[in-house]
């Protein structure tokens, strides 16, 4: 027995659960199963809900590990991209004078906690992060949203510390490029 | 590196220390150079922000 109630908002979220798994695995096939086995997952066991969190952090917390169970197989087949090519050397460096400035010095958000009440900074963030190179993206949210150590990101991957810090440093400057110009400039 | 910290060189570190511990002389050049420099002030607490807005998605539907 399937509670109709359960189902029908494990289903209003799935939109938004699609796009963010989408995001991090950057392949629909992936994302649609991680997102599926999740829902299913839930609804198989729905007493498993205590209701003690929101059912919201419990089914994001859910699918964040199907996530990383697919991320970890798909690790096994494809082999992330790592050698930074030119460009991506650019954008640390075009932010830079030769000698060290910030060639356009970063200016005051205003209060952090105003700006996350904000609904809109929130659609802006997640247009900057698929315009993230994908695998800038997928390193950057198995860090910040999926919360894994580095160390396990880079036995994951494949990659060496320093590789990883600059790799997460880069993300960071294009995120916060993207919503300087396309959040704050306006608000 | 030189005797005085650059942005440069501050900007990378306040990404860094967000993914490992910084020692004890990348801590105190941070440190000195925030104190008088508002530019790595403002990118540091956009760092922040940046990593507490990421504990916040997906939102529960299409932009709301």
């Amino acid at each position: 027995m399937t509670n109709p109630t359960l189902f029908q908002q494990l289903e209003a979220m799935r939109p938004a659960l699609l796009r963010f798994a989408l995001l991090q695995l950057r392949n629909p096939e992936l994302a649609e199963d991680a997102v599926q086995d999740a829902l299913v997952a839930i609804l198989e066991k729905p007493d498993q809900f205590a209701g003690n969190s929101s059912l919201r952090t419990y089914v994001i917390g859910i699918l964040k590990f199907k996530i990383i169970d697919s991320l970890r197989v798909a690790g096994r087949t494809v082999q992330i991209e790592t050698e930074p090519d030119q460009s991506e050397d650019d954008v640390i460096d075009h932010l830079f004078t030769a000698n060290g400035h910030t060639v356009d010095p970063p200016q005051a958000w205003g209060n952090p906690d105003a700006v996350l009440q904000q609904q809109d900074f929130f659609r802006v963030m997640e247009i900057c992060l698929e315009k993230l190179p994908a695998q800038n993206a997928r390193v950057f949210m198995m860090r910040e949203w999926l919360d894994l150590e580095t160390e396990e990101i880079c036995k994951e991957l494949q990659l060496s510390s320093s590789n990883l810090w600059v790799i997460l440093y880069r993300a960071r400057l294009r995120l916060r490029e993207c919503l300087d110009i396309n959040w704050f400039a306006n608000h | 590196m030189g005797i005085k910290p650059t942005c440069k060189e501050v900007h990378r570190l306040v990404s860094e220390q967000m993914d490992r511990d910084l020692n004890i002389v990348e801590k105190a050049r941070m440190r000195v150079h925030l104190m008088i420099c508002d530019a790595c002030t403002n990118f540091s607490g956009q760092m922040k922000l940046i990593r507490r807005a990421m504990h916040h998605f997906p939102l529960d539907k299409d932009g709301k």
